[in-house]
């Protein structure tokens, strides 16, 4: 049985059909990545998971429970964070105050300062800028940071959204290291991006979005060898 | 000539006139002369306009890249010259005025002959101008040369020695000894503020028992504002509407007119409270929903509809209509009444103890960080899993409940309520006392109710031009404190970046961009 399970979810905004009947799935332990163009509806299907967004018509099933009616809190408790688009840190917190934040919904300190070590295990640089406020971090100590904060809700599914964005393509490869990292620290992961070279490079399977709706689905050596995806996606190469 | 020291200069004029036209000169003139018993309040004027130009010296030489003796002398020379033209060019022309009996203080109430004879010293205007003129550049001068004095013979840190080894050996006399290794010695120092504090009504007298009691109410509402803007950063405009509620409740129940219920002031107080936060929520759930400036217009509507309300004609035989409500009750204890200021001193100094260390500890909590995480990015803190709706419900009942609190009080000290209490300016003033202050800055708040509420009180003589020495005041402060007067160690990182950046360790800059 699938960990994460969405079946025929339509998400609107307003009038706008953002997502037309999505159907996939993630299995526990995957890297996951949705790939596509601009405005092909993947952070939407990121929101619709973490209840940011509710579907109109659709299910979500998360390791067996009905989660479409849950809200954001029940999402991040039951294990399913989400990184959102273009690193959106507290800016004025100092890093680990934003730290602190991503671990809003566990209660046990013991653990969380455990947790804390953990992610400054994984991003050093975290560490030594501690006290300085979010917003003056570089872009890729931001994206870092980003990525702590959502471990520090403990999550079993990670989301996240293009966590390449804006960065020099020696910080690219950092934090796909880094993803694939916490992945073998057994965190599942769906992972959307744009740079769908590296992402299908690192992840098991993938899905193709176009304008809300799945264009093709495979194994990712699959989808990187396919000639819709080389043409659209990985500069006709 | 640097342009930055006749900036300078300009300011510390434009200062000064302001002063001068709004009577500070007169006031400091005549206090001057009360306290050492002179013959005329001269001395204290133009001490006052000398103080200025001097520390307007200071200010040029610390922004004056070069440190030398002789850019010092210029600089110092700029801002006398400026200051100096001004002040000389306004006192030769208000001297000349006053000569030919032009009756300035039509215009301008604080320029009485009196005021005119002070900064003229009595003289032609001609001399006093050149006099003024003089004094100004001296000012100037010796101002820049005291901060390069400062700087190059490094005073301060004589001083500093001095003082360290002083307080070393007071330290060293056993008392002293006893007192700091004494564990309690915190708790004690707590005491005798209390102590302090709760002895003040008694020596204050009534006049100053009403005036800080209305400083002190307005410190409850500043207290409950700055939970839902300063902690939250919910900008509610319309928050005199839950003072209102507070109060009407207050007055309805306890007042034998329009309802003759006279409940006890002791119940009615709760009920004031819950009502006013009971507001909130209702009016919270609809709007809460919106962002930033729906949420400032809604509000802004809410309160004007509730004075609305109050005042309506219809609505007389309910709520006192535009006549208000009399004869509203006070606390009775064992018997004994407690309906005077001096009382209610007492009660508006324990509500501001209860409320900030209600908010002090909210603001340390999980709540407080939830508030601050809203604050920042509503998005992502509920991507965090913070229920946002209901962490901005709990800011807007809290800052409404402190909101009815202060409102109950309010009616039942004055013995009276009507909706003239109410306009949108008390609103505006709990803001701005709010960012004086130094937004989410507890203490901050406190300064500020003072500054903005008790400073007008106690500068009475400026009492016309209330609003215009505000509004300066704002200005003066936006600009040299951004960050209010008090504020939270975050807000002034933020607005003092080139400040604090070099505040970072070197290596962490060295690393650039990642
Ligand atoms: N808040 C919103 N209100 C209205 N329409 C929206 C909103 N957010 C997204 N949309 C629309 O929904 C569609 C999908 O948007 P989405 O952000 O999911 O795209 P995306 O695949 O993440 O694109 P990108 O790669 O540019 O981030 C787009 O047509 C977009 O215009
Ligand atoms: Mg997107």
């Amino acid at each position: 049985m699938a960990m994460l399970e969405l079946e025929n979810v339509h998400t609107y905004y307003g009038n706008i059909h953002a997502l037309k009947g999505l159907s996939i799935s993630v299995d526990e332990g995957e890297i996951v990545t949705l790939i596509g163009g601009n405005g092909a509806g993947k952070s939407t299907t990121l929101r619709t998971i973490s209840a940011l967004q509710r579907p109109r018509i659709g299910k979500i099933v998360f390791e067996g429970e009905d989660v479409t009616t849950a809200p954001p809190p029940e999402i991040v408790r039951k294990g399913i964070v989400h990184v959102p688009e273009g690193r959106r840190i507290f800016g004025r917190l100092s890093v680990q105050e934003n730290l602190e934040m991503g671990a809003f919904t566990r209660e046990d300190k013991q653990e969380i300062i455990e947790s804390m070590e953990h992610v400054f295990q994984l991003f050093p640089r975290l560490e030594e800028r501690r006290k300085q406020t979010g917003g003056t971090l570089s872009g890729g100590e931001q994206q870092m940071l980003a990525v702590g904060r959502a471990l520090m809700a403990k999550p079993r599914l990670l989301l996240m959204d293009e966590p390449s964005m804006g960065l020099a393509p020696i910080l690219v490869e950092e934090i796909f290291n880094i993803i694939r990292e916490i992945n073998q620290q057994g965190v599942t992961i769906l992972l959307v991006e744009q740079n769908a070279h590296m992402a299908l490079s690192i992840a098991n399977r993938g899905y193709v979005l176009e304008t809300g709706q799945i264009q093709l689905a495979g194994l990712a050596t699959e989808l990187a060898a396919s000639s819709v995806v080389r043409e659209a996606y990985l500069g006709g190469g | 000539m640097k342009r930055t020291s006749l900036e300078s200069g300009l300011l510390i004029g434009c200062l000064s006139l302001f002063f001068i036209v709004l009577g500070v000169t007169s006031l400091t003139g005549s206090l001057v002369q009360d306290w050492f018993k002179l013959s005329s309040p001269i001395l204290g004027g133009w001490l006052l306009l000398f103080l200025m130009t001097f520390w307007g010296g200071t200010l040029a030489f610390k922004k004056s890249p070069s440190k030398s003796w002789s850019e010092t002398l210029r600089t110092g020379l700029s801002v006398g010259l400026v200051a100096g033209i001004m002040l000389a060019l306004t006192i030769w022309g208000l001297g000349t005025l006053n000569a030919q009996a032009v009756p300035i203080r039509e215009w301008l109430v604080q320029l009485t002959p009196a005021a005119i004879a002070m900064l003229t010293m009595g003289r032609a205007p001609v001399v006093a101008a050149l006099l003024m003129f003089v004094v100004m550049l001296l000012a100037g001068i010796g101002g820049a040369a005291w901060a390069y004095a400062a700087l190059h013979y490094q005073w301060r840190s004589v001083l500093n020695t001095r003082w360290l080894s002083a307080r070393e050996s007071v330290i060293n006399m056993s008392l002293v000894q006893k007192y700091q290794q004494h564990q309690y010695s915190k708790q004690i120092a707590y005491g005798v503020g209390a102590l302090v504090l709760l002895t003040a009504p008694l020596y204050l007298g009534r006049y100053w028992n009403y005036t800080l009691g209305t400083v002190g109410l307005y410190v409850i509402l500043g207290l409950g504002l700055n939970v839902v803007v300063g902690m939250a950063g919910l900008l509610d405009l319309g928050y005199v509407a839950f003072f209102a509620i507070g109060s009407y409740t207050m007055a309805l129940l306890t007042a034998p007119q329009p309802h003759d219920i006279v409940m006890s002031f002791w119940l009615a107080l709760p009920i004031g409270v819950l009502l006013a936060a009971c507001a909130g929520v209702l009016l919270g759930i609809p709007v809460l929903r919106m962002r930033g400036d729906y949420l400032a217009i809604v509000t802004l509507g809410f309160g004007e509809i509730i004075r609305i309300l109050s005042k309506s004609d219809v609505l007389t035989d309910f709520s006192g209509g535009p006549r208000g409500v009399r004869a509203v009750g006070g606390p009775m204890l064992f018997g004994l009444n407690l309906n005077n200021e001096f009382y209610f001193m007492y009660f508006i100094i324990l509500g501001i103890i209860i409320v900030a260390y209600a908010t002090h500890q909210l603001q340390r909590s999980r709540v407080g960080r939830a508030w601050m995480a809203i604050r920042e990015d509503e998005d992502v803190a509920e991507a965090m899993g913070i229920n946002t709706l209901k962490y901005k419900l709990l800011a807007f009942a809290m800052g409404s409940g402190f909101a009815g609190f202060s409102g109950a009080l309010f009616a039942s000290r004055n013995k009276f309520t009507g909706p003239e209490d109410f306009t949108l300016l008390v609103s505006i003033n709990v803001l701005s006392l709010v960012i004086i202050g130094g937004m989410g800055s507890i203490p901050g708040v406190i300064v500020g109710a003072l500054v903005l509420k008790g400073l007008p009180e106690m500068l009475r003589q400026l009492d016309d031009y209330r609003m215009l020495a505000f509004g300066g005041l704002l200005v003066i402060m936006m600009i040299l404190r951004p960050e209010g007067l008090i504020p939270s160690s975050r807000r002034k990182m933020e607005l003092h970046d080139d400040e604090s950046e070099a505040l970072v360790p070197d290596v962490l800059v060295e690393g650039g961009e990642v």
